[in-house]
């Protein structure tokens, strides 16, 4: 509660989320039953094995995926009434997406890449915010580069450089160190964190390293499609809660 | 929306046109057919037009078989204008000295000659100087066939009906000789002086003789005013006008037809190789799931990612749609001429914008009508793909936006192809017979997929295998059994109607058809010419009638000009037929409504019409007609109506009249003659050496003839049909190089399994040969029942079912997709398997 009483929207609520997906052998139930309270600014690690429900939950969140009952909202904006577009649209204004392949446009620079996003928002200085987040990333040197003239971890910097770019409310990371080698896996993750730091953007982050769930202010174990635990450490840290 | 599609396009395009190979065969190749024909006609208009005056041989011309003008009609003519007479006629020719003999096409020409356009003779002498009398004999000039078939040479000497020639040049170019009396040319060209012909004995009252008029007419003087001061002058003429304006309208009428026979069979390719577009873009597309979920994720709209990719398909296109208006442009500029000269016809040779603006059109809507819907259906990749490798099935139906464009584009396709069309009618059918040949192809496929998921391959492995890969999800039967099925249809259409007529014309006319015409038999020779044929040995059947010429001019109370009747009967009232009398009903008449006059009938004038005829006319028994005959209205009723086979080239008259009608009128008598074959000769030489002024037409010669026109007709046909099936080729080739990951994949894992490659490329092989063969069985009987209806409901012939002809379509489409399925499957039976399991 704030001091003046109000709630604040919170940037993430998901209350009692179910989703069912159709298969050739039979219905299967991802989401059991998922509710859900993230605030603004908080940043939160998804774990659990594989097959959980982590990315599905991800994909909620982010209008990628409906859910068959239950309500979403992001940002105070209930996704279950807008359509395919109405969805992409709202992507484009508040949710930035890290995924574990990148995901680069192959036939885009790395500049072109950052910017369009921002040049589907319609920013007239796409090329301008793009050159800037990519020297944040330090990669000033390999504007014009293609992705397949990267490095894997070089091309995870222009993907974090592109989600950061249209200044998104929520940033969803899908594993974002999953196909990196140790030591370039955690400069990334240093970036990452540096670059939330700065614009204050709510982080989800699915991971399978313990480590790097503990850096953030939440974790969020995920089994069998329900949530089994949610770890506060901030209050932890405040020598309180669990 | 538009400048971000374009600008995020342009990128995308980045890649090059690698994976769009088949899709710019497919455009390019239907595009140039359409565009090279569309050019060519242009090429052969054009040249009509600005020919016009030396085609014609005058600003216009008037021609009349039969009867000549009088002198207040050439007083008329000669008023202030210049005037070219000349007569044409067929006559037999042959040497002073040898048997030969020999049809010939007799033009005999005035100093005038010719007005406009040069005659071209080799040696190059003025055509005054060749056709002189020198010596007293008169001079001609030859196409150099006629040498050859009489066995002598130039400066050689000549008889025709009982006049001598000296043959002093050859033909090279005759400027009007494509708007020439007699369309077809049964013999070779003599052309001799006017002056010659009284000599020749064969301007008799009656003869076939056609007299031309050319005309120059005066600075100040249009052919349409004259045409209209000579229609007041002489409202009843049985005179043809042409002018320079319209030249030779059989020769624009016989060039717009095969244009337009031909740019729908382009338009055929086009579709087929629209199935390939299709095809190109829906694997385009595949690989570039990743991406359209990427920009789903970065927020972009469905719309947006459509018009990226439409932009993308229609840079494509153009590019090929340019490919194929560079080669229909540039295919004309070197073959108009070689094409014109064969055909006898002028050509200019130039690029032509109409034509390739209309193929390009035709290019774009065949893009849009296969291309929107797999883009519309790609748009709806749920962007969720990146997060897991779970598939979920594609929506069936794209947005319904998608739906209206895709069937607007169809339906500005077939618009487009029937607006274009001088015969509408014609190009609806043709239309409405591709769009149903695509759906029952289409049914086809899902009948072969149903089937092959039906049927039980039992413990063959090959079999089942092969039968799996006929239905599998995503599997190409469809699209393959659609594009090479029709590119087949048309060819086994095309190739039955071909051989329909070639039927006709070497099996079934020779033994029904005579072996000779005699024409021109003067009244005074008809007994003893009768005589004398029966009399040879080899003679087995004679039928002879008299002949004029006459025109129909009232339909009971009403003028035959004023009728407006179907354009199958519109010929019976337009200028000359030939009218005979009768006193029995001839042997073969068959009456199929009222009845035949008695021999000594002496009555009121009655007359025997074809029943066809009088159905195209709306007459019937009873009513009356009035026909021309040398100028004397003779009205007639209607006294039967008879069924005439025009096909069996036996001598077939449209009007009959009864008797005491026209005997006295000049006239002469035409012949048919039966005879064993190898006793036709001789009969020949005897007629032709008795009566000179009786001329020979052997029907086979005629056959030989029309089945040499049909012969060049069919090979621009067939060509262009081919070019059908190389599009359907195309689109194998394209689901054999999309289908390849697959298939290497399939062929690594059952070698694994420890299948030999000798077992893999059997059951590779046998899912071809099912697909060729189930695609050709169905394009056979489609084919087979369009070529029926052509040659019964259009060319009104007897159909033969030609089986062997099938079976060839079937070993072909067999032997196509077999072979391009091996070729396709060779390289991946050679993968080692290590490597791809290691890194699937």
């Amino acid at each position: 509660m704030r001091d003046d009483g109000s709630v604040p929207t919170p940037m993430i609520l998901l209350d009692d989320v179910h989703l069912r997906l159709e298969s050739a052998a039979g219905p299967v139930n991802i989401l059991r039953g998922v509710s859900l309270r993230v605030d603004h600014g908080e940043t939160v690690a998804v774990v659990g094995p594989s097959g959980s429900g982590k990315s599905t939950m991800m994909m909620v969140m982010g209008g990628l995926e409906r859910q068959t009952t239950g309500a979403v909202a992001i940002d105070g904006v209930d996704l279950g009434r807008l359509d395919e577009d109405g969805l992409a649209l709202f992507r484009r204004r508040t949710v930035g997406i890290v995924f574990q392949n990148f995901h680069l446009v192959p036939t885009m620079t790395a500049l072109e890449n950052v910017a369009i996003p921002l040049e589907f928002a319609g920013a007239r200085d796409a090329f301008e915010r793009a050159r800037a987040g990519l020297v944040a990333v330090g990669l000033e040197q390999r504007l014009g580069h293609y992705p397949g003239q990267l490095s894997g971890g070089e091309q995870q910097r222009v993907a974090l450089a592109r989600a950061f770019a249209p200044a998104p409310k929520l940033l969803l990371a899908d594993e974002p160190t999953g196909n990196l080698d140790g030591a370039t896996g955690d400069q990334v993750i240093d970036l990452l964190f540096a670059l939330r730091a700065r614009t204050g953007t709510t982080l989800v982050l699915i991971t399978h390293n313990p480590e790097l769930a503990r850096r953030c202010d939440r974790e969020l174990r995920i089994a069998d499609g329900l949530i089994a635990g949610d770890v506060d450490r901030r209050f932890d840290a405040a020598g309180r809660g669990a | 929306m538009a400048a971000l599609a374009w600008t995020i396009a342009r990128r995308e395009l980045r890649g090059g046109a690698k994976g769009f190979r088949i899709f710019l065969a497919c455009l390019a190749l239907g595009v140039a057919a359409i565009a090279a024909v569309g050019s060519i006609a242009a090429a052969i208009g054009r040249g009509l037009e600005s020919q016009g005056q030396s085609l014609l041989g005058g600003d216009v011309m008037l021609r009349m078989i039969h009867r000549d003008l009088t002198d207040a009609h050439r007083a008329f003519l000669d008023d202030g204008r210049t005037v070219s007479r000349s007569m044409t006629l067929r006559a037999m020719a042959r040497p002073e000295a040898g048997d030969n003999r020999s049809l010939v096409e007799l033009k005999a020409v005035d100093a005038l000659y010719p007005l406009y356009g040069a005659l071209r003779l080799a040696p190059a002498r003025p055509p005054a100087e060749i056709f002189a009398q020198r010596d007293g004999v008169h001079g001609a000039a030859v196409e150099d066939a006629l040498l050859r078939r009489l066995g002598i040479a130039l400066g050689g000497r000549i008889q025709i009906g009982s006049a001598r020639y000296e043959i002093r040049a050859i033909v090279e170019n005759e400027p009007d000789r494509a708007t020439s009396a007699q369309a077809l040319a049964l013999g070779p060209r003599i052309l001799v002086g006017l002056d010659s012909m009284a000599a020749t004995g064969l301007v008799q009252p009656g003869s076939l003789i056609w007299y031309g008029y050319q005309l120059r007419l005066p600075e100040r003087e249009s052919p349409a005013a004259f045409r209209t001061t000579l229609a007041r002058a002489f409202p009843d003429a049985w005179w043809q006008v042409r002018d320079r304006t319209n030249a030779a309208p059989q020769v624009s009428h016989f060039v717009e037809r095969t244009t337009l026979f031909l740019t729908l069979v382009g338009l055929t390719a086009l579709v087929v190789g629209g199935v390939g577009v299709g095809n190109a873009v829906r694997h385009f597309l595949a690989g570039k799931t990743a991406t359209i979920a990427t920009f789903k994720c970065l927020g972009a709209t469905a719309p947006l990612v459509f018009g990226v990719y439409l932009v993308q398909i229609l840079v494509m296109a153009a590019i090929g749609i340019a490919i194929g208006l560079a080669i229909g442009a540039a295919l004309p500029l070197l073959a108009a001429g070689p094409l014109a000269q064969a055909m006898n016809l002028p050509a200019e040779a130039g690029v032509y914008g109409g034509p390739l603006a209309i193929a390009a059109l035709f290019g774009i809507l065949v893009a849009l009508a296969f291309s929107v819907w797999p883009i519309a259906q790609a748009c709806e990749v749920p962007p969720g793909t990146l997060f897991r490798a779970l598939v979920r099935p594609m929506r069936a139906w794209p947005r319904p936006v998608f739906v209206v464009l895709t069937f607007a584009a169809g339906f500005a396709l077939a618009a487009l192809g029937v607006a274009s069309a001088p015969d509408r009618r014609l190009a609806l059918w043709f239309v409405a017979g591709t769009a149903a040949a695509l759906v029952l192809f289409r049914l086809a496929g899902l009948l072969i997929t149903a089937l092959a998921r039906r049927v039980p391959a039992g413990r063959r492995t090959g079999l089942r295998l092969a039968l799996a890969n006929l239905h599998r999800p995503g599997a190409a039967t469809g699209s393959i059994v659609v594009s090479l099925g029709l590119g087949l249809t048309v060819l086994v259409t095309v190739a039955s109607i071909q051989g329909n007529l070639a039927h006709q014309i070497d099996a079934t006319l020779p033994d029904r058809a005579p072996g000779f015409y005699f024409v021109d038999i003067q009244p005074d020779q008809h007994q003893a010419f009768e005589a004398l044929v029966r009399a040879q040995p080899g003679f087995r059947a004679l039928q002879s009638l008299p002949m004029l010429r006459g025109r129909i001019t009232r339909l009971n109370d009403r003028a035959a000009d004023d009728m407006a009747v179907a354009p199958e009967t519109a010929w019976m009232l337009r200028g000359d037929r030939g009218v005979t009398w009768a006193r029995g009903r001839p042997d073969d008449a068959k009456v199929v409504a009222g009845t035949w006059w008695p021999e000594d009938y002496r009555g009121p004038p009655l007359l025997s019409f074809t029943a066809e005829g009088a159905k195209g006319l709306g007459l019937a028994v009873g009513d009356t007609m009035t026909v021309n005959v040398l100028g004397r209205d003779i009205t007639a009723r209607i006294a039967n109506l008879r069924e005439v086979e025009w096909g069996t080239l036996r001598m077939n008259f449209a009007i009959v009249l009864s008797p005491g009608l026209i005997e006295a009128a000049p006239q002469t008598w035409l012949a048919t003659v039966h005879a064993d074959p190898d006793a036709e000769l001789a009969i020949e030489r005897v007629v032709t050496e008795r009566f000179p002024n009786v001329t020979a037409i052997r029907v086979k010669d005629v056959l030989q003839t029309v089945a040499s026109v049909l012969d060049k007709l069919a090979a621009a046909v067939g060509f262009t049909a081919a070019i059908t099936l190389v599009a359907g080729t195309l689109v194998l080739a394209g689901a054999i190089v999309a289908s390849h990951r697959r298939r290497v994949y399939d062929a690594v894992v059952l070698k694994v399994l420890g299948a030999t490659r000798g077992r893999i490329l059997g059951s590779f092989l046998v899912e071809y040969g099912i697909l060729g063969l189930a695609t050709a069985i169905v394009a056979g009987i489609l084919g087979s029942i369009a070529a029926w209806a052509v040659v019964t409901q259009v060319m009104r012939l007897d159909w033969v079912f030609l089986p062997g002809l099938v079976a060839a379509a079937a070993f072909l489409c067999g032997a196509l997709t077999i072979g391009m399925g091996l070729v396709g499957t060779w390289r991946a039976l050679g993968q080692k398997p290590a490597p791809l399991l290691r890194n699937p």
